[in-house]
């Protein structure tokens, strides 16, 4: 495995920058370096956490050296000629905002390929349709912390759908499940955010 | 009605709260994250200002599902209110992490730093629990105290939250409650303590209860 892969692996973000650059130096593309470098690192501490032997920290650590490296590579990017697995509108829903699982899951998100729009917090089911339409957005990932806030992701769902937009919606959060997700009609759920990239992955294949 | 502020050293902190809250349980962090953690308590603790409000009401238990506190009736549900057998009294709490920690999290957050985000969340969370165990060493009397319980917890529907509010001052301790039963500062608790001299201490409530789907499960 090549240096870029081991810095993201082990979350070093400054190492990360010269092992990108190093890369670029080496005459490789952008597009190549994600690909060959970046996302299998986050692949591989993604089944570290699967199999418990790394704790949300690591992953996060790796998420800050994937983006510290990627930042480099985005300006080098020419629009169309770079590909993402999809588009994902990201937010905690209205009347919550609580992010820190949220901004998680859109981490690990990005960090595998897609391109992520993160909305933030107390969004609204207006918001999330107008930002899903100006990004055409493939799908559309909703946050929830409380018992009390959760009730409102089956009113985005139910929007989407009056809406007439071809999007999957996914949702998430501590007090969720899978049977809640399937009762508001969300066309997927996870409950950790390694399993947020499988499951958006699955919904696109 | 009582009502404090303080403040505490980084030393008093215990890093191995924050690693729990951390999702660590019992193992320990690599010494690359521990150093993180100490730094950020470092930075963050001296900036916090603790505050709690308590009041002891009388209460009773009127069913299986139900109490009724300071005339108020809460349904706190049967896991809760199986261990209120013998209460005669309720010790009414809020306590929070303060407005303080909170814009000092804040602040962090600018940094568009996702690993220290996640810390300072964690330190925030053993912040707000020790206001709670503050109360309880503050709190002197001679009938036998529970442990604190709290909406939203145990299948306690947290909109009783209201109801458990609006037995205290207007934003007590500086907090916001929203229609949605959310606390601002976020890093805020609230709940009781039931009291009585028959009443029989419980094991923390994870340790002895039975649902093991529940999403707040702590032991688990």
């Amino acid at each position: 495995m090549d240096n870029l892969y081991q810095a993201i692996f082990k979350g070093l973000a400054p190492l990360a920058k010269t092992a990108v650059q190093e890369s670029l130096d080496n005459g490789k593309t952008p597009q190549d370096i994600i690909d060959e470098s970046m996302i299998p690192a986050m692949e591989a501490i993604g089944q570290e956490f699967e199999a418990g032997r790394v704790f949300v920290p690591n992953l996060l650590l790796s998420a800050r050296a994937m983006k510290s490296a990627l930042d480099i590579l985005k300006p080098l990017m020419i629009a169309g000629q770079t590909t993402t697995l999809g588009t994902v509108v990201i937010g905690t829903v209205k009347g919550d905002l609580h992010d820190i699982g949220k901004n998680l899951v859109a981490s690990m998100l990005e960090g595998r390929g897609f391109k992520v729009i993160n909305l933030g917090t107390d969004v609204s089911k207006e918001r999330f349709i107008e930002a899903a339409k100006e990004n055409n957005a493939d799908i559309i990932c909703l946050s929830a912390l409380l018992t009390t806030t959760m009730d409102y992701m089956k009113e985005v769902v139910e929007a989407v759908r009056a809406d007439g937009l071809d999007i999957k919606v996914m949702v998430g959060g501590a007090p969720l499940n899978a049977e809640f997700a399937a009762s508001i009609g969300a066309d997927g759920y996870s409950s950790n955010a390694n399993e947020a990239v499988q499951v958006a992955k699955k919904l696109l294949s | 009605m009582v009502e404090r502020a303080f403040q505490i050293s980084p030393e008093e902190l215990p890093e191995k709260e924050v690693w729990f809250a951390m999702g660590y349980k019992d193992s320990v962090p690599e010494e690359r994250i521990r150093g993180m953690v100490r730094e950020l308590i470092c930075e963050l603790v001296p900036k916090a200002t603790l505050r709690y409000i308590y009041q002891v009401v009388e209460a009773e238990k009127l069913s299986p599902r139900q109490v009724r506190m300071a005339g108020k009736t809460f349904t706190p549900e049967g896991i809760i209110c199986s261990y209120l057998q013998g209460m005669t009294h309720a010790l009414l709490f809020i306590g929070s992490a303060g407005w303080e920690f909170d814009r000092a999290k804040e602040a962090l957050k600018a940094k568009d730093d996702i690993v220290a985000d996640f810390i300072a969340d964690s330190i925030g969370s053993v912040l707000a629990e020790m206001t709670v165990a503050r109360i309880e060493q503050d709190y002197v009397g001679k009938e036998t105290i529970s442990m604190p319980y709290s909406p939203g917890y145990c299948n306690w529907d947290i909109r009783e939250q209201h109801i458990l509010f609006s037995l205290f001052p207007e934003r007590p301790c500086g907090i916001i409650l929203s229609e949605s039963s959310l606390m601002t500062p976020e890093k805020s608790v609230s709940g009781f303590f039931a009291l009585g001299e028959t009443l029989q201490r419980q094991p923390y409530h994870c340790q002895i209860c039975k649902n093991t789907k529940c999403f707040k499960r702590r032991n688990a």
